[in-house]
């Protein structure tokens, strides 16, 4: 894998995850306004649109982590070393956020 | 909701009009017209930070102008700053958090007006041995007017790396891309051409708004009945803003967002003061 087909992924990966995340938001969002909105259903229908805001904030983490496994094929070891530095960082704010207990 | 959706949707499009995030009005207009706590705002915001990147960084990359390896190189920086964010965000209280936004406002306000130089470059080439020139992060663009790829050397890394994370830390603390700082230090830091530093800012902003986002979202203070039409209205919101960039006289547009901005920083200082012009009639 060289960089310019590294950035085509990297361009449909992001392109197609952005639509996905807004369609399952819109799905979820959508069906509680709809006659769905009582009691159970009207929480799966939130749960649905948890999701879609989970796979946004998780888009660019999947972005860094494309780049990790293609710096490793490029034998970029500094550049692997970065990005997994980024990735340790994110899971660091994952374990802050994650309420103790 | 409608009004989340048509909120955020004009946000987007007027930061994507101006070529940044619509953050910067939407946690205002969250907490000062729609009452919202301005940690709630921020959560929400973040996602559509998110959205904004990720939605135009396709075009971006296809045309070449992301500076990928710069990008992670930053990212250290940004995500660093972001749980630094994170770790201190819980503590502050909302009155001062609204006092700091209103002071990036006023910035922007100030840099918007002065508008963005090119770099002047200042050639000193003889530190070749840098770390930027060590890490092979100086690259080229392909420029359509001269038909040919215009070369570009990074300068001053360290700097750069250090306003970095002070953009991951506002970021954040904020909710917003933060431009504010981010473009300083890529014209006048590391001194790129303007098109490269705002696609590869673009690219790295989601990440940055993802550090703090996974944290907000663990927390559970992202609402998914407040960020999701939040996100929703950014993702068309920014596309629209995109197309609006190349239709718009830019000039003017430029001194009416100078004037909007003044004018939300006013009012997040009178919410930080506890004044709610607004909120009992939402």
């Amino acid at each position: 894998m060289n960089q310019s087909s590294l950035e085509q992924l990297l361009a449909r990966v992001l392109s197609v995850g952005t639509w996905l995340g807004t369609a399952i938001i819109a799905a979820g969002l959508g069906l509680r306004c709809m006659a769905w909105g009582q009691g159970q259903s009207a929480q799966v229908c939130m749960r649905m649109a948890s999701l879609g805001i989970a796979l946004f904030i998780l888009l660019p983490v999947l972005r860094v982590a494309l780049m990790a496994v293609a710096f490793i094929r490029m034998r970029d070891f500094v550049f692997t070393a970065m990005a997994t530095t980024v990735l340790v960082i994110i899971g660091l704010a994952a374990c802050f956020g994650t309420p103790a207990g | 909701m409608l009004w989340l959706l048509a909120v955020s949707m004009g946000a987007s499009a007027i930061g994507g009009a101006l070529g940044m995030a619509g953050g910067m009005f939407i946690v205002p207009l969250l907490t000062v017209c729609g009452g919202l706590d301005i940690h709630i705002a921020v959560a929400a915001s973040i996602v559509s930070v998110i959205a904004c990147s990720c939605g135009s960084a396709a075009s971006f990359l296809a045309h070449g102008l992301t500076n990928i390896r710069l990008a992670i190189t930053l990212e250290v920086a940004t995500t660093l700053g972001a749980l630094t964010g994170v770790c201190v965000a819980g503590h502050l209280p909302a009155s001062s958090l609204c006092v700091l936004f209103a002071a990036v406002l006023l910035i922007s306000a100030w840099q918007m007006a002065g508008g963005r130089r090119a770099p002047i470059d200042s050639i000193d080439d003889t530190r070749i041995t840098d770390w930027a020139t060590a890490l092979r992060l100086h690259s080229s663009y392909p420029d359509p007017t001269h038909g040919r790829p215009m070369f570009y050397r990074v300068r001053r890394l360290r700097l750069g790396l250090a306003l970095m994370y002070g953009a991951g830390l506002i970021s954040a603390l904020l909710g917003i891309g933060s431009g504010v700082l981010k473009i300083p230090a890529m014209d006048s830091a590391l001194r790129l051409p303007i098109k490269v530093s705002s696609a590869t800012s673009n690219f790295m902003i989601g990440v940055t708004a993802a550090a703090s986002g996974v944290a907000y979202f663990f927390q559970g203070i992202m609402q998914p009945m407040i960020a999701g039409p939040v996100a929703i209205g950014s993702v068309f919101g920014a596309w629209l803003g995109a197309r609006l960039l190349l239709r718009l006289p830019g000039e003017k547009l430029r001194l009416v967002f100078v004037g909007v901005l003044v004018l939300l920083a006013v009012q997040m200082l009178l919410t930080a003061a506890g004044f709610h012009p607004t909120a009992h009639a939402a």
